[in-house]
């Protein structure tokens, strides 16, 4: 019994990791098709001259890191409030975006932009589309905070008060260091979340904010094309990258 | 004091009035509006729009969508269990072993997508080695169908079952396992009569956290599914944007999310976290 | 800072950003040459932001609400009047388009738009059928993708008026019809034929073609002209005998934009001869460019795929925009086909 179950977890395995290897380690072929035909950085240098592809990717980096900023902080503040003093109805709330099918965040999201922009001389573009990951990751960063403040003594936090500190100086000096790994994890989750999404992106993105997974998307609509296997592949190692830093900062 | 309690809410709050409460509240009133001769909306004001939901046609599109999202949602438990139980299983290394559940997890969906595309086309590895190989003559035609979109979904939400069952997994009192096989109970019937009723409240959460992200899908079912099935989420997409019938759109995804929300309602009362 | 100020700035950013004026360019995939947008930025000293589409209710869905920030756009025929009707394109003035004369003949007072007040012919093109040469028989009409023994080697595009149209012609009634029963018997055309496709493919039909995993496929002449030269020789194309549909893109200002005047220096960039074939050359496409059309090496000017003679175009017929009516009747059998 325990051999069969190590002999299916392995092919589990397999089955998770095997394609976006192989996804990998075609980008380095030669060939257009999928016959080996030599090993070549063609395609890297291809998708690195290729402007919109370059311009998308820059557009992610910004909103992914300007939505990451904003959430963790609006996000880490929210948590605080609701651990001092729980508010039903913006749990409630946060809930509810977290649960919300992602094409009913993206038409609900766009239909709000379009009646504001009736009364306001503004169009979609960054802002539109910054607003949008914020509002969506926000609550990612709640739960991962929140579960962090469940571990952390309200008694040091008081002692402070009693010492004399203001709630704002507790907060900050006694608090937010405890807070502080929790706080790394979410930001580097809302990170991910923001830079991967394309369906609410894809509806409320403007002229200047085409991302990379719309970039992407519209490559893949096209049919297979190697320069999307090594566009691929830089993404999958730079997240890859990430997502091991964030695990070591938050075991330090 | 109390006011800067309340501070430190309010960005959150205001945030999430901006962005869930007046955006659901809009598509509340579109969806009883009428639809404008291109697009946007008009009124009279009409239920036609929920009406029209129970069109046999759109009907057969929201049991399809479940239908998908159901299989999809089997094979994530079927595959995940046995994944969860090894790694509850393995010791000092189950850090190593999660995190190698995780890892693909955090590249791109649509990367994750297109990488199937790239095995299951008819020149993709699969086809090409089976003919190299000989087993075949021509190739096998893998893509376009509900078993890749399916196989889409299963590869791309796998993870989100394997945390939860092995969360559960976890805290199982391994005494009852033993006091069960010590009774004489052959180790399926433990599997059947013990542990899987233990571990219920994993296998809700795991299958809610598949289910309601699949019912919503369309990306899917466009790259994978060859644009041939249409979901819920593709009739929702499509009345956005090409078909221009945004009170309709807003129609079913208002209903989209109530079936959602009620499927979340149905496991809390399990009294359970679901996050 | 005061909010008005910050809220201004942030529009700005996103609209110009930096001193160099800015163009924005929104156009269907594959349609310019390489260096055809650099040559424009550096012969004006602009900054072009260039975006495409694949089909046009993705085009219309965005720039629809008036707010876009999208300059020029490139309409088909038919959606022409639709979008003149919605407000969302701007007349033209001829005194900052002097090219204008380059245009072919045939394009100089288009039906859809007779005096060129508010569009500029751009290219034009057929649907027709691209399929492998070692396929027997040959198709030669719409009703050869009916065929059973194509079944999984076979795609239509995926495009409403694409495949009703071809549907209606197999039923022999006009690709624009709007009236209900003949819409309703290409629906059922469109069922009973579901089974045999692979799927319903646009642009990306191409490299399927030229791997050989398509048999034969509804295609742009456009698509196919690049999968034949990619393949060659294994890959052909015709126009149906039932007939077919002809399509022209137009380029277009939006009554949005607040660069007219460069918006037009574009246009008119993109008519010049030299210009136009260069794209031509690039992306196969077959030009409304008379001027460009004649600076071509003889291998393109006389491509039939992409420049049928007058007597194969004659059975052509254009699209032409359809009443409200009869759009959400297809709008909702097109729901039907692919729910099927």
């Amino acid at each position: 019994m325990k051999r069969g179950l190590a002999l299916y977890a392995t092919a589990v395995y397999v089955f998770l990791h095997v394609p976006l290897l192989i996804l990998a380690v075609f980008s380095f072929n030669a060939s257009r098709f999928t016959v080996w035909r030599g090993f070549t950085l063609y395609w890297y240098q291809a998708a690195a001259a290729d402007r919109e592809l370059v311009e998308s990717a820059m557009n992610s980096l910004i909103i992914a890191v300007g939505s990451t900023v904003l959430a963790t902080v609006i996000g880490t503040l929210g948590a605080y409030g609701l651990w001092k003093r729980g508010s039903n109805w913006l749990a409630g709330s946060l809930y509810l975006s977290l649960v919300t099918p992602e094409i009913v965040t993206g038409v609900s999201l766009l239909a709000f932009f379009q009646w504001v922009f009736r009364f306001l001389d503004l169009r979609l573009g960054m802002h539109t589309v910054i607003l949008a990951h914020v509002a969506f990751s926000v609550a990612y960063v709640v739960v991962v905070v929140m579960a962090r403040l469940r571990t952390f003594d309200p008694a040091l936090e008081e002692a402070a008060l009693d010492l004399g500190a203001t709630e704002w100086v507790a907060f900050r000096k006694v608090t937010l260091p405890h807070l502080a790994p929790a706080v790394a994890a979410a930001a580097m989750l809302a990170f991910t979340i923001s830079i991967d999404d394309y369906v609410i992106t894809s509806l409320v993105a403007g002229v200047d904010s085409q991302t990379l997974p719309m970039a992407i998307y519209a490559l893949a609509r096209r049919g297979v094309n190697p320069m999307l296997n090594a566009v691929s592949t830089v993404v999958i190692v730079a997240l890859g990258a990430i997502v091991l830093f964030s695990e070591r900062l938050r075991s330090a | 004091m109390k006011p800067l309690r309340s501070l430190f809410l309010a960005p959150a709050a205001a945030l999430m009035i901006v962005t869930i409460a007046v955006p659901l509240a809009i598509i509340c009133f579109y969806s009883l509006l009428t639809r404008g001769a291109y697009g946007g909306v008009e009124r009279p004001w009409t239920t036609e729009n929920y009406r029209l939901l129970f069109d046999p046609l759109y009907g057969a599109i929201f049991l399809r969508s479940f239908w998908i999202a159901a299989v999809a949602t089997a094979l994530c438990l079927v595959l995940g269990f046995p994944l969860a139980l090894f790694i509850a299983r393995s010791g000092s290394r189950k850090n190593l072993y999660l995190s190698l559940v995780i890892l693909p997890f955090w590249t791109s969906f649509l990367i994750r997508t297109y990488a199937w595309m790239f095995l299951l086309r008819d020149t993709g590895l699969i086809n090409t080695g089976l003919q190299a190989a000989g087993l075949i003559h021509t190739p096998l035609p893998m893509l376009y169908n509900d078993g890749a979109v399916i196989l889409g979904l299963v590869y791309g939400y796998l993870p989100f079952t394997v945390l939860p069952l092995y969360a559960t997994l976890e805290r199982l009192d391994k005494s009852l396992l033993e006091a069960a096989a010590d009774l004489g109970s052959p180790p399926w019937n433990t599997l059947f009569r013990v542990m899987l009723p233990l571990c219920a409240p994993g296998i809700r959460a795991g299958a809610i956290l598949v289910f309601v992200p699949c019912l919503g899908t369309y990306l899917t079912s466009d790259l994978l599914g060859g644009s041939k099935t249409i979901l819920i989420g593709n009739l929702v997409q499509n009345q956005f944007t090409a078909a221009r019938d945004w009170p309709f759109g807003a129609a079913a995804s208002l209903t989209l999310m109530a079936v959602a929300m009620a499927l979340l309602f149905a496991v809390r009362r399990q009294g359970e976290e679901l996050l | 800072m005061n909010r008005r100020v910050f809220l201004m700035s942030v529009a700005g950013a996103a609209g110009c950003g930096g001193g160099v004026p800015r163009l924005n360019v929104y156009n269907w995939s594959d349609y310019v040459a390489p260096d055809t947008i650099p040559g424009f930025e550096r012969e004006f000293r602009v900054r072009v932001h260039y975006g495409t589409y694949e089909s046009i209710p993705e085009m219309l869905a965005k720039v629809m609400s008036g707010n876009s920030g999208w300059d020029v756009v490139f309409p088909s025929a038919e959606y022409v009047r639709p979008m003149r009707e919605m407000g969302l394109v701007a007349p033209l003035r001829h005194d900052w388009l002097p090219n204008l004369q380059a245009l072919d003949a045939a394009f100089q007072h288009p039906s859809w738009d007779p005096e060129l007040r508010w569009s500029v012919p751009y290219m034009h093109g057929t649907t027709g059928i691209a399929y492998q040469r070692s396929l027997a028989p040959q198709p030669r009409a719409w009703s050869d993708l009916w065929d059973e023994r194509l079944r999984g080697r076979i795609t239509m595009l995926d495009d409403p008026p694409e495949v009703l149209g071809a549907c209606l012609k197999k039923l022999g009634y006009s690709l624009n019809s709007g009236d209900p029963n003949e819409l309703r018997r290409a629906k059922q055309e469109a069922i009973a034929q579901k089974r045999l496709l692979r799927a319903y493919l646009n642009a990306e039909v191409r490299d399927q073609l030229v791997a050989g995993d398509v048999g034969a496929a509804q295609a742009w002449a456009v698509t196919a002209a690049q999968a034949i030269a990619a393949a060659r020789g294994e890959l052909a194309f015709v126009l149906p005998a039932e007939g077919f549909a002809r399509f022209a893109d137009n380029m277009a200002i939006l009554r949005e934009s607040r660069r007219s005047e460069l918006a037009h220096h574009f246009i008119d960039y993109l008519l010049r001869p030299e210009v136009a074939a260069k794209i031509v050359q690039a992306t196969r496409t077959a030009t409304a460019n008379g001027a460009a059309h004649k600076l071509l090496p003889p291998e393109i000017r006389e491509n039939p795929v992409l420049y049928p003679p007058p007597e194969v175009l004659a059975r052509g017929e254009w699209f032409e925009p359809q009443s409200a009516a009869s759009q959400s009747l297809r709008d909702r059998l097109w729901t039907e086909i692919k729910s099927a």
